[in-house]
């Protein structure tokens, strides 16, 4: 078992994480931006719906790591840390999911009432991320003895991380969608006002630290739990 | 290279005549595609169908055959206690390609006889044969490829009836985009090879990747 977090350490990236989200929260909702007609003051989403998302793609890659770096090794702390970073990456997926309805409802889809559309496939190809995480945690539940779960189910975690790239970035490419960067659509860096940016990227770092605590703390206690009782399960 | 080629051909060879003995594979496909084309045919009546939407039912009707049907490639090695026998002769890439020829070859089947039962049913016009044909095949190939690691998977778990399913359909959303995306170029007259030019592409590197992963990963399942 490898040895857990320096304390001292965490104690003091967990603070600065939570001042810097108490900041970026302020700002994201007291800063002045500029009014685009129809966006208004939902265009203050960006500021969370993206750093969700990015959130879940580093969660995945993390945890697509760690199941290869458990293929590798057999290390069991790794198949900790897999289902750790999948299960709190879900979250921000689920976070990013939901914030994404919200907004595209009370912009594009005002005039309908519409809350899911197939205008914007990427919200329904994001959310087969979510359902791939799903089939993930099922797997793991079919399967008792620990080393033979661990390496099965992180052979299915590296194989689903061959199809995100589909997913994500090719599929929506290839169709047309609302989405900011889609085809016919500008993306990000040519209509945003510099402006936002001050909060955006302060965000996108904020939410990733958030990742990082929540993720972390997770896998000590799991691993603790495993320390006090080594017979049991090293996952629950 | 020799020996590789030998015991894969081995392994594909036994499976079809494991298959041609017990007809248990084929029969179930069969019987369930022609069963999903009826019950479409049935639910549709007489409503008039949009290319895109024939499309999009001729493949819900062979995803789910291929959810119920290839699953079992892994399954059988285990519960016949054949699994050390296949280690002891043949490397696991072997079994691994063996396998995905196999399943590649039912998916063909499974995709001629759906196709052939809804272009009756339900009165498809083919205006790009070709296209068409280059479709199922990729589809039956996409297909072939993520189901061979999955059943493999879940010849290791407990629940080996619902499980299939609930682990190929998540992986499945971008091939099925394309196909279907194909498929509907295939049924427009106007449309063709040039609109289905991107969908093919993918369909292509969806195989692909898949593929090389499953290579990679075999291994892993396979050998304890």
């Amino acid at each position: 078992m490898s040895t857990l977090v320096n304390v001292r350490r965490y104690t003091w990236i967990r603070n600065a994480v939570l001042a810097w989200m108490s900041v970026v929260l302020f700002g994201a909702f007291l800063m002045d931006i500029p009014r685009i007609n129809m966006l208004e003051h939902t265009a203050r989403n960006l500021y969370f719906h993206v750093p969700m998302w990015f959130t879940m793609m580093a969660a995945v890659f993390v945890s697509a790591y760690h199941a290869v770096q458990l293929l590798r090794t057999g290390d069991l702390v790794r198949d900790v840390r897999s289902l750790q970073a999948a299960r709190v990456g879900f979250l921000f997926g689920l976070l990013g999911l939901a914030t994404g309805i919200l907004w595209s409802r009370f912009t594009w889809y005002q005039a309908s009432g519409q809350w899911w559309s197939f205008q914007e496939p990427r919200q329904a190809l994001a959310a087969v991320q979510l359902l791939i995480y799903g089939a993930y945690f099922v797997l793991r539940t079919s399967l008792d003895d620990p080393d033979r779960r661990a390496r099965i189910a992180a052979v299915y975690n590296v194989f689903a991380a061959v199809t995100v790239p589909f997913l994500l970035y090719v599929v929506p490419r290839q169709m047309a969608s609302l989405h900011p960067g889609a085809e016919g659509n500008p993306a990000f860096s040519d209509i945003t006002d510099p402006k936002m940016r001050l909060i955006f990227y302060p965000a996108v770092i904020g939410f990733i630290g958030l990742f990082w605590v929540l993720y972390t703390q997770r896998v000590r206690t799991a691993l603790l739990k495993w320390r006090l009782d080594p017979d049991g399960d090293p996952e629950t | 290279m020799k020996a590789w080629l030998y015991g894969t051909w081995a392994v594909f060879e036994k499976d079809v005549r494991l298959e041609l003995r017990s007809r248990y594979a084929i029969n179930t496909l069969l019987v369930f595609v022609l069963a999903a084309a009826l019950v479409v045919a049935f639910a549709l009546g007489e409503v008039p169908l949009t290319p895109q939407v024939q499309g999009a039912l001729l493949w819900i009707v062979v995803l789910f055959s291929a959810s119920l049907g290839l699953g079992r490639s892994f399954v059988m090695e285990e519960e016949g206690g054949t699994v050390l026998l296949l280690r002891l002769h043949v490397p696991g890439s072997s079994v691994y390609t063996g396998k995905l020829l196999f399943n590649f070859l039912l998916m063909v089947v499974v995709n001629t006889v759906a196709f052939g039962a809804l272009w009756l049913l339900l009165n498809l016009t083919v205006h790009w044969p070709g296209l068409l044909l280059a479709t199922l095949a990729l589809g039956a190939l996409g297909l072939a490829g993520t189901t061979t690691l999955l059943a493999a998977l879940i010849a290791r778990s407990a629940n080996r009836g619902a499980m299939l399913p609930v682990l190929l359909f998540p992986l499945l959303f971008p091939l099925l985009l394309s196909v279907v995306h194909a498929t509907h170029s295939a049924l427009l007259p106007d449309e063709g090879w040039n609109e289905a030019a991107n969908s093919l592409v993918t369909l292509v590197s969806f195989a692909g990747a898949l593929i090389t992963a499953s290579v990679l990963l075999f291994e892993y399942v396979w050998g304890e």
